[in-house]
């Protein structure tokens, strides 16, 4: 099939081209559909190749040649660059690529100094820059291909794509996703300000029951206040308040939100749920007022202790609730980092 | 005593030893209830309990326990071995009731004291 | 081992006591009642926090003879009301469970 076409020079822009091998390829990849064979990936990545066009992962820096530059310049191009394809290219159109099969061809027929421009594949497939990498990864799959030359809607090639340059980007992204997880996890801002106090914001959602999960915002919180050298005595208040409340909501609630928030020598830990509310506030802040039922005592939980011990273990408490809008409790603490001997309160 | 001491007293077996060298127990706790282990602000606190759940970990590093015991030789689930090495805190088991458990470590400590031994 | 015996080991009180002798062979420790259920051995003391009425409920389908509280926890009257009834003794004690663990052994 390539053979045959191995000797046409292929002009683009006239109304041949769109006839040519070029054209239709491209033409027909973006009209052809991907084989739609299940795809077990992790959403992540399926969200990824499908966000990420080609432009976004095509080597730009191109090696090409002319159609007159022998073939032999094309080997010292592919040794001297470790590089497995030269796209042959005049004045921006694509002519055809020299691959490291037509050296080893030219190399046997012992026409290694003739011009490219005679033996070069002309039967490519090439990809549109603007196309996803999904499609991209079909293609891979399809043709068996090492790279695609990659074309502009004006048809002017812009770049190269290989495998190894989809795997490079994806892997990129993927560890920038998951520092971004963990920083979202953890705390959205965490550093020292100007003042030399602390700010955090960090929010952990609570599932109403799951207590696989429970606590683990806590133990969390307290691991953030250790590794800054927070005085380990308000740090094991706010982690006693941070357990009661997430405990708390895990229990008695249908779920909801748990912030921890550092800013101006303050911290603050904030529990909204959407539950049912508390009808009696003050009555649910006594010690051993509890709802619970036996099976979420024998568990462990369920003391009624949750809320009169946040109480006790923090310096500002605040409760507003309303039957069928839900809950949200605030517990402060005054909080610096340097000189933990002056700590404000005693405990 | 560390850990380790207070497992072999306990005909225990140690789940997570911990990392580094391990504290020195300093209160017995031994309770069923997390709330009321959240009360106690004790250092070097040491667990021990029925309590065969994460939450006996989760609980314990809230308050800087030194290490948990899981008494009656009840099976932990998969997940607490995880959880206590994700949390740095030793876990160990004993076949022995919770009263034993007690009798046992006290009577460890006391020897000890007389020895002149150990923390 | 009477339950005066027991409280002055424990510097505890007894608020509920039946008539005649109390014979008891063990003692144990747990706040977890489905636990208490499943494990406790019989005539034996219950040292515990748990104060309310399922307790001595418990007790009296596990045939725990005595429940000692600990901690000092308040003892509700119909907790109270139940172990007169059931005939079990009820004792209360400051110390914590370990503890009073401990000075159980040391009497017996």
């Amino acid at each position: 099939m390539a053979q045959a076409l191995k000797d046409k020079q292929i002009a683009p822009g006239t109304a041949k081209a769109k006839d040519s091998v070029i054209g239709a390829a491209a033409n027909a990849g973006q009209t052809a559909e991907p084989d739609a064979g299940g795809d077990s990936s992790p959403l992540i990545l399926l969200e990824m190749v499908h966000r990420l066009k080609v432009r976004d992962v095509m080597s730009t820096e191109l090696l090409t040649l002319n159609r007159q530059a022998p073939m032999k310049r094309a080997q010292e191009l592919m040794r001297a660059n470790n590089i497995s394809g030269i796209p042959i290219r005049e004045g921006g159109r694509l002519y055809g690529l020299v691959s490291i099969d037509d050296i080893i061809r030219a190399l046997e027929g012992g026409y290694i100094n003739e011009p490219c421009g005679r033996h070069m594949t002309t039967h490519l497939i090439v990809l549109e820059d603007d196309m996803p990498v999904a499609f991209a990864l079909r293609y891979f799959d399809r043709y068996k291909y090492g790279r695609f030359p990659v074309l502009n809607r004006g048809r002017t090639l812009v770049g190269i794509v290989s495998q190894r340059d989809i795997n490079r980007v994806l892997l990129h992204e993927l560890t920038q996703e998951f520092e971004r997880l963990e920083r979202a996890h953890k705390g959205v801002n965490v550093g020292v300000g100007e003042d030399d106090h602390l700010y955090m914001l960090c929010e952990y959602p609570v599932v109403k029951l799951d207590f696989e999960n429970a606590g683990k915002a806590a133990n969390e919180i307290k691991i953030l206040l250790r590794d800054r050298n927070v005085d380990t005595r308000v740090t094991r208040r706010i982690a006693v308040a941070a357990y009661e409340l997430e405990l708390n909501m895990c229990v008695h609630s249908d779920g909801g939100t748990l912030t921890f928030l550092v800013s101006n020598g303050r911290a603050e830990v904030i529990a909204k749920d959407t539950g049912p509310g508390i009808p009696d506030v003050e009555w649910a802040c006594r010690d051993g007022s509890s709802t619970a039922n036996d099976w979420i005592r024998s568990l462990g939980f369920g003391a009624g202790m949750g809320l009169p011990n946040t109480k006790r273990v923090s310096d500002t408490f605040d409760i507003s609730s309303a039957p069928g809008k839900g809950t949200t409790v605030r517990a402060g603490f005054a909080l610096r980092l340097s000189n933990p001997e002056e700590e404000a309160k005693p405990s | 005593m560390t850990i380790i001491d207070v497992v072999k007293a306990l005909d225990g077996t140690i789940c997570y030893a911990g990392q580094g060298p391990g504290r020195h127990l300093g209160y017995v706790m031994a309770s069923d209830l997390m709330s009321d282990v959240l009360l106690v602000d004790a250092d070097d606190m040491l667990l021990v309990t029925s309590l065969a759940s994460d939450q006996a970990l989760r609980t314990a590093q809230i308050v800087g326990a030194m290490g948990v015991v899981v008494a009656n030789g009840k099976p932990l689930p998969s997940t607490m071995v995880d959880v206590a090495r994700s949390l740095g805190i030793p876990l160990a088991t004993s076949p022995l009731s919770k009263y034993d458990c007690c009798v046992r470590i006290h009577k460890a400590r006391m020897a000890e004291k007389q020895c002149g031994a150990g923390a | 081992m009477t339950l005066q015996e027991l409280a002055a080991a424990c510097e505890g009180e007894i608020l509920a006591a039946p008539d005649g002798e109390v014979a008891v062979n063990a003692a144990y420790t747990s706040d977890l009642l489905s636990d208490v259920m499943g494990n406790a051995p019989p005539e034996s003391v219950l040292i515990t926090v748990q104060n309310h009425l399922n307790t001595i409920a418990v007790c009296t389908l596990a045939d725990i003879r005595v429940v000692l509280v600990c901690h000092g926890r308040d003892i509700p009257d119909d907790m109270l009301a139940a172990a007169r009834r059931e005939g079990i003794a009820l004792l209360r004690t400051p110390l914590d469970q370990f503890h009073a663990s401990c000075r159980l052994a040391a009497l017996a």
